[in-house]
């Protein structure tokens, strides 16, 4: 499924970050959704950007969209900065190569026109030179890749499932030869016995198409399940980064084994630690320096109030932002 | 204590009647833990609403008794059910921001159900209010709060606090943690059976997460389309699932310890309950599926303990 030859990169995030003004017009409060974060997608790979609610992940996929703009950082796509992709062209060139697909399949489908209304108006936005009836053509091809039978390109959303409507979504995000795809939460909304389903959908677009996906989950399990590499938030910062089995069996940060703690396995036996654990993550508004977890972490020490930490690689190119893991010489477990 | 027998509800609609959920019977003796799980659609929460008699029209009960410490609850009337809710059960809903009031106080809203339901002084409902808070590990100062000041897993808590007002029978909860990440979803359910321990109330938990509950039901019950498919002790099942729908589930999730094997899920999607198929309701996404079970809607058979709706476990034609 996966193999640890460095693929080459696509798309590269440096020193990301985005703080939102709160409060009234005179506020000087900022929440800081994301804190200076860097992280790279190669080519045919899945990342999974897994954290709690809050801690910015879907913050990361808007500015990858372009949705918002960085407050200071910037994103590199095949080597160009997006700050530098003024043009209209430029602009449409990058969200044709880099499309989004939504958390919830029931609202981001527009409910009035048949299903194929929006694969093809992509093709006809993004690529122009084809002609209608290859239009038609291309949008049958994606149905037929993402497992949906052409003949439904005709029906209206309301008729089909959940799990159909999500693959519409891929199928828009297809039509336009993306390289990379933003799938934020793409299978939360659906049942449990379909999610598979389009985990493997995503598993055959990186095989098969060559497409990258940036997954966006809070569900480690299924993150494991197509994922390559996971990097692991907490309050708008890197935890931990890594390649996705060496970070699940051996997890360096805190945070990291208490999200592992927490999933529940009927094949495990029910751990405690997460008992001692009624910690909330913070809403991180004019932060100070120091470690963002300490407040829930019963490993904590003095330096971990003071100073900021960054992430150190750990074991082969695997990172923990974590000042207790990166001066011990063997693992510590603070949840197991 | 709770006999839910032969329970049916039936929307009834323009283009005809929907059998949302279809002759179900089950039981909850006093301190249990029944959950049951099921795929949206499936007509768990629609039961639920229909064992605490909360159902509105377009639905209604066409048949099958909910009997609630010796009284049928069905055919009560509201005055009447009035004086049993949140005193002998109380229910826990899906999405505590829209249970709750946005614009009143969390203190308020718990006088409310305290004076709805009892004379009590403000002295005693202060104090009860604090006690119930501290109970869910919130601090009382928030008695103060509105809902918006909490975060998700906190309002969740105060709707258990609330519901444990008057230290209930029993308590029903539609999905309570599924607005919750993972963290927050573990110690919620720790709670709960800390709680239930120490009151020994009974707990109706519905959930679409099977594996969530794994290690915290007595008893678990699997719904699809309308009819229970399997119901028996929790342990059983998840060692060894009986019904095929039931193994489909267990096999959908992907886990993150041992070897990373490729699944397959369920493939279809569950029946229009307005059209329902003929035979065996699973049977169009079954893998197991032959000739009779296109035929003869199979009933519930016992196996071992639990009982499971499958024509093949109940010629034994079906080897584990």
């Amino acid at each position: 499924m996966t193999d640890d030859s460095p693929r080459p990169q696509l798309l590269r995030a440096d020193h990301l970050t985005r703080h939102f003004k709160i409060g009234g017009a005179l506020s000087r409060r900022t929440l800081h959704a994301v804190d200076d974060v860097s992280f790279a997608i190669g080519e045919r790979e899945i990342v999974a950007l897994a954290g709690e609610s809050g801690s910015g992940k879907s913050t990361i996929a808007r500015m990858l969209a372009r949705v918002y703009k960085p407050t200071s950082g910037e994103v590199f796509f095949e080597g160009k900065p997006l700050s530098s992709m003024t043009s209209r062209q430029g602009r449409l060139r990058y969200s044709a190569l880099v499309p989004m697909v939504f958390q919830d399949p029931f609202s981001s489908i527009n409910p009035v026109f048949r299903v194929q209304h929006g694969v093809l108006r992509c093709l006809k936005l993004h690529r122009p030179s084809l002609s209608a009836a290859q239009r038609l053509e291309e949008a049958a091809r994606v149905f037929e890749v993402v497992g949906l039978n052409p003949n439904m390109l005709q029906r209206f959303p309301y008729e089909l499932s959940g799990g159909q409507r999500q693959r519409v979504g891929f199928a828009q995000a297809l039509a336009m030869r993306p390289k990379l795809i933003l799938a934020d939460e793409p299978v939360s909304m659906l049942d449990v016995s379909i999610r598979i389903g389009l985990l493997n959908l995503m598993a055959k677009l990186r095989d098969e198409e060559g497409v990258s996906i940036l997954y966006i989950t809070h569900d480690i399990a299924s993150a494991r399940y197509v994922a390559d590499r996971l990097i692991v938030m907490y309050a708008g910062q890197i935890a931990e980064t890594g390649p996705i089995e060496d970070v699940l069996t051996h997890p360096r940060h805190p945070y990291t084994q208490l999200l592992l703690s927490a999933v529940p396995d009927p094949r495990a036996p029910l751990s405690v630690a997460a008992e001692t654990d009624r910690g909330e993550p913070p809403r991180v508004i004019d932060p100070t320096p120091g470690c963002r977890f300490r407040w829930r972490c019963p490993l904590a020490i003095d330096t971990c109030a003071q100073v900021t930490p960054e992430l150190a690689e750990l074991r082969p190119a695997h990172e923990a932002a974590c000042h207790v893991a990166q001066t011990s010489s063997e693992e510590v477990k603070a949840f197991t | 204590m709770l006999e839910v027998s032969g329970l049916t509800v039936d929307y009834i609609l323009d283009q005809g009647n929907v059998r949302a959920v279809d002759d179900v019977s089950f039981t909850v003796g006093r301190g249990e833990f029944l959950g049951i799980v099921g795929e949206s659609g499936c007509g768990k929460s629609t039961l639920l609403f229909a064992a605490a008699q909360l159902l509105a029209p377009p639905a209604t009960v066409a048949a099958g008794t909910v009997t609630f410490d010796g009284t049928n609850l069905v055919g009560l009337t509201d005055d009447q059910l009035c004086a049993m809710r949140w005193r002998d059960m109380s229910v826990v809903m899906q999405s505590a921001m829209n249970a709750l009031n946005p614009v009143t106080s969390i203190g308020a809203q718990f006088k409310d159900a305290m004076r709805a339901h009892g004379k009590f002084t403000s002295e005693e409902i202060a104090a009860r209010s604090a006690e119930v808070l501290k109970m869910v590990g919130i601090d009382p100062v928030h008695l103060r709060s509105y809902p918006h000041q909490l975060s998700g897993g906190m309002r969740q808590r105060s709707m258990i606090a609330m519901a444990m007002l008057f230290t209930p029978d029993l308590i029903i909860m539609d999905e309570p943690t599924s607005a919750l990440d993972v963290v927050a979803q573990r110690s919620l359910m720790v709670q709960i059976k800390e709680l239930q321990l120490e009151f020994g109330f009974a707990v109706i938990f519905v959930t679409h997460d099977m594996s969530l509950i794994s290690h915290f039901s007595d008893r678990l019950m699997v719904m699809y389309a309308g009819q229970v498919a399997e119901i028996g002790a929790t342990k059983k099942i998840f060692d060894r699932p009986l019904h095929p729908y039931t193994q489909g589930l267990l096999e959908a999730f992907p886990s993150i310890r041992g070897p990373r094997v490729p699944l397959k899920g369920i493939p279809g999607n569950p029946p229009d309950l307005s059209r329902v198929p003929a035979g065996c309701r699973f049977r169009p996404r079954c893998p197991y599926a032959i000739e009779k079970c296109a035929v003869i809607a199979p009933d519930l058979y016992p196996h071992d303990g639990t009982l499971v709706r499958c024509l093949r476990r109940e010629d034994g034609s079906l080897a584990s």
